[in-house]
């Protein structure tokens, strides 16, 4: 009897004993579980991300949402991992790095904070010294491959195809159609299937949104623009010069004509410029495009064919970003007033508006007297062909059936899976440039597990990218070591991207105290 | 002073009786929106650096979003009253402008997919009803399953495949080729065609809603169907048939005249409720073919929480919805007199 009370009490202890232990390992031994969130057309990645997670010992699940509901969410610091992308537009890191990581930004959806980073920005963007501005961005990039405050992922290749007939035609980095230089072997009207479902405006003050500056920009033409790869080249300005770090000279080529007849000279370009910097300008309305101008504070005619842009503060992106400020006539935008503009636009670009339906399609002409365009981008002249078409073409599918039938002569954004297709298609044209938007997976750093670096490090070690942009993006993408793009500048090759090594972060998850398998 | 007879006077009041519909819808309308997360200023800027929230701010001012919500609601309900339907937060143009410009495409092609689904789906109902359980009869439920359970999604890209890509005969998408615009009348192409007679430009826009048409109407057409035969069997046993073959009626009009007539009844009440769905539900098939329709205008709008573009294309939609009932509601008196409105 009394044996097997000692043995029950035995028993009991070392039950109490063992359950003890294994609690406390379980506290040491936290297990790391995530929500990745997306939209829906990053799902699958999503779900490859997550598989890698599990991997290495991390409870993941996926969550898909509407965009804008998750965005919500994520600004508001409740979420914890999301696939987040964000695009540039002047070819320099700030518009991607400034608004993504700079502390308390618009787009920093991470809540990242580092008063180092922020100082090598604010140096990048001070300076007006090419090699200084260089130094600071490799700078900023070394701090934020080591914060990690994303799992850097991506940008995708833009895959463009036309028919066989289309001649010099070049897609370009920043979407632009140029339809000025391409020829036809055959017809006179060019038509061209956007990947919009619709396009917002044709006034060039009133949009913020790719598609809509596709069109527009070949019925106005603005001070510079830029080649197919990136490069700032002159377009209506003939020249232009730095006088010191906030102002800025242009001068204007002479004899340029809008469409309605009416000469183009400085007037027209302080016009343009007030109505997107002045409140209220645009009939009462605000221009959405002020922003975009960064520190610029004002314009002024210096002489009828000179301009002097005057700024707050250093932007050396100025002319990169004139690219995107097209020119409207003064006097024809004051007699018609702003609404009327925007339904019947006068520009001064090689095509003049003939009629349209913004969810439909965009009928263009050419226009003779144009007075020829960047002489740094030949062909130099009027348009070649006589007429061109903008076709609103949401489905991608059918984009490549109507190239493939000949009913458009150039479509956008091929998806990669059917890119393979149209290449074998000797009627077909498919051609590539690097993408100018970044592909990442966002880490909450706000709050546990990923306000440790070491867990937002393991987790950038724990993805299998090569894998993933294999097998969802067939190839057609670049794997980025930051955020930072190729084709910005400032960019810095000597960092690698982190390596695919599940073994390094589950070193590293358990040296931040977690559990692995 | 105009005397009303009793089914006009019955006409009107459903018509006077949309009104508080119709306000109740935007109030509807207004309230769903606002209570989805988001920011339509936030989205419309888009992705860009030195957009401050100043910035932003005085955007939201500037269209009223900056405002208590019963303000909002206040500012909003007292506009409709003045046939004013605001500003399109995104598209910064006015809000009856876009709609003017896509309410016909989106009409026309709801028109022309139930015509099409009328002209497959009676005669298919109509011929299994009158031998039932024959061979036609197997074939066309077979075929009515297959119509309701294709998705448009996939029976458009298949269509195109078809008929566009191998075969060559259909354009891919589009309305109407550029240069073949009929004069513009009511912004309906066919109808303008017809009425300005314009051939070529009607050719070309019959080519161009061909695929649509057939992608929206299936689905109805075999439903239309379904509904024509099970009614249609009920009426051929009742008495009235019965009296009218005995009469020596020749099975023709017996057919066509008595039991079609009254057969139709359920058919038209089916019409009136799908014709809805038919012009709210095209969004899918507008996106596959380009279609410049009021559906993908809505459906943008909802994305973009363009709030004044989804409020006025809802309560354009509610109005059709119900008129478009109402007018089942007179078609049902004609096809039987007891029915009264």
């Amino acid at each position: 009897m009394k044996s097997r009370t000692i043995l029950t009490t035995l028993i009991i202890a070392m039950i109490l004993a063992f359950g003890f232990l294994s609690t406390t390992t379980g506290q040491t031994r936290k297990q790391l579980s995530v929500v990745i969130d997306t939209d829906s057309t990053r799902a699958d990645e999503a779900q490859a991300i997550a598989h890698n997670l599990r991997a290495i010992g991390v409870s993941a699940d996926v969550r898909i949402w509407e965009w804008n509901a998750l965005k919500e969410r994520i600004q508001a610091g409740e979420r914890q991992m999301y696939l987040t992308a964000w695009g540039s537009a002047y070819f320099d890191p700030f518009d991607i790095i400034v608004p993504k990581f700079y502390s308390g930004d618009r787009g920093n959806y991470s809540g990242y904070s580092n008063a180092r980073f922020d100082a090598a920005l604010d140096r990048a963007l001070r300076a007006v010294d090419n090699d200084a501005r260089r130094e600071a961005y490799f700078d900023a990039q070394q701090i934020l491959y080591d914060d990690a405050p994303a799992i850097f992922g991506y940008s995708l290749m833009e895959v463009e195809a036309a028919r066989s007939d289309v001649l010099n035609w070049q897609p370009s980095m920043d979407s632009r159609v140029n339809l000025h230089d391409v020829g036809l072997a055959r017809g006179d009207t060019i038509v061209v299937g956007l990947y919009a479902d619709k396009i917002l405006t044709l006034d060039p003050a009133a949009y913020r949104d790719r598609p809509t500056e596709t069109v527009i920009r070949n019925m106005f033409d603005a001070l510079v623009t830029r080649t197919w790869d990136g490069k700032v080249v002159p377009e209506i300005a003939e020249a232009w010069k730095a006088v010191s770090d906030t102002e800025y000279l242009f001068r204007i080529r002479r004899g340029i004509k809008f469409h309605n007849g009416d000469l183009l000279d400085a007037d027209d370009v302080v016009f343009t410029f007030d109505r997107v910097l002045r409140e209220g300008a645009m009939g009462g309305r605000t221009s959405p495009r002020k922003g975009l101008l960064g520190p610029v504070e004002k314009v002024e005619k210096v002489d009828q064919y000179t301009v002097r842009f005057v700024l707050s503060s250093p932007f050396p992106v100025l002319p990169q970003a004139l690219v995107h400020f097209q020119i409207v006539p003064r006097k024809y935008v004051e007699r018609v007033g702003d609404e009327a503009f925007a339904r019947k636009p006068v520009g001064c670009g090689p095509f003049k508006y003939v009629e349209g339906q913004f969810d439909d399609k965009i009928v263009m002409e050419r226009f003779d007297d144009y007075y020829g365009g960047s002489p740094s981008i030949p062909p130099v002249g009027p348009a070649r062909v006589k007429r061109a078409i903008f076709r609103m073409m949401p489905d991608p599918t059918v984009r490549v059936a109507a190239v493939k039938t000949g009913e458009v002569h150039i479509i956008q954004s091929v998806p990669s899976h059917m890119a393979a297709a149209l290449v074998r298609d000797k009627n077909i044209q498919v051609k590539s440039v690097e993408g100018t938007r970044v592909y990442m997976v966002e880490m909450n750093c706000r709050r546990p597990p990923f306000d440790d670096p070491r867990v937002r490090r393991a987790m950038n070690y724990a993805v299998d990218w090569d894998a993933i942009l294999r097998t969802v993006y067939a190839g057609n993408a670049t794997r980025l070591a930051t955020a930072f793009l190729p084709s910005g500048f400032g960019f810095n090759q000597s960092i690698v991207p982190y390596k695919y090594d599940p073994a390094r972060a589950k070193a590293l998850l358990a040296e931040a105290g977690y559990s692995t398998k | 002073m105009i005397r009303l007879s009793r089914t006009q006077a019955k006409i009107v009041e459903r018509i006077l009786a949309t009104i508080p519909l119709a306000l109740g819808v935007a109030v509807a309308a207004f309230i769903f929106m606002r209570a989805i997360p988001g920011d339509p200023v936030d989205i419309m800027m888009g992705e860009a650096a030195w957009t401050s929230e100043e910035e932003m701010a005085a955007l939201r001012g500037e269209m009223g979003l900056d405002e208590p919500m019963h303000v909002q609601l206040w500012t909003y309900l007292k506009q409709v009253f003045k046939w004013d339907l605001g500003y399109s937060i995104v598209r910064s143009r006015p809000v009856a402008d876009i709609i003017r410009e896509a309410l016909p495409a989106t009409i026309e092609l709801a028109v022309f997919a139930m015509l099409f689904a009328l002209a497959v789906g009676i005669p298919i109902g109509v011929a299994s009803a009158l031998n039932p359980n024959s061979f036609m009869d197997r074939v066309g439920t077979c075929l009515s399953l297959v119509g309701v359970s294709l998705p448009a999604f996939w029976l458009g890209i298949v269509g195109i495949l078809i008929f566009s890509m191998i075969l060559g005969w259909l354009p891919t998408s589009g309305r109407i080729a550029y240069g073949a615009q009929p004069a513009h009348v009511t912004g309906l192409l066919v109808l303008d065609a017809l009425i300005t007679g314009n051939l070529p430009a009607l050719g070309n826009a019959l080519k161009h809603i061909c695929l649509p048409m057939i992608t929206l109407g299936l689905g109805v057409a075999a439903v239309v169907a379904r509904v024509t035969r099970s009614s249609m069997l009920d009426v051929l046993s009742a008495d009235y048939v019965q009296f009218a073959r005995a009469k020596g009626v020749p099975e023709r009009d017996v057919t066509c005249r008595h039991a079609l007539r009254n057969a139709m009844i359920p058919t038209v009440t089916l019409v009136g409720l799908q014709f809805g769905s038919l012009l709210g539900g095209n969004m899918i098939v507008e996106t596959i073919f380009g279609w410049p329709g009021l559906g993908r205008v809505v459906v943008d709008a909802i994305f973009a929480r363009d709030y004044p573009v989804v409020q006025a294309s809802v309560m354009v939609y509610a109005l059709t919805f119900v008129l478009i009932n109402l007018v089942a509601d007179i078609i049902h008196t004609v096809l039987d007199p007891k029915i009264s409105l």
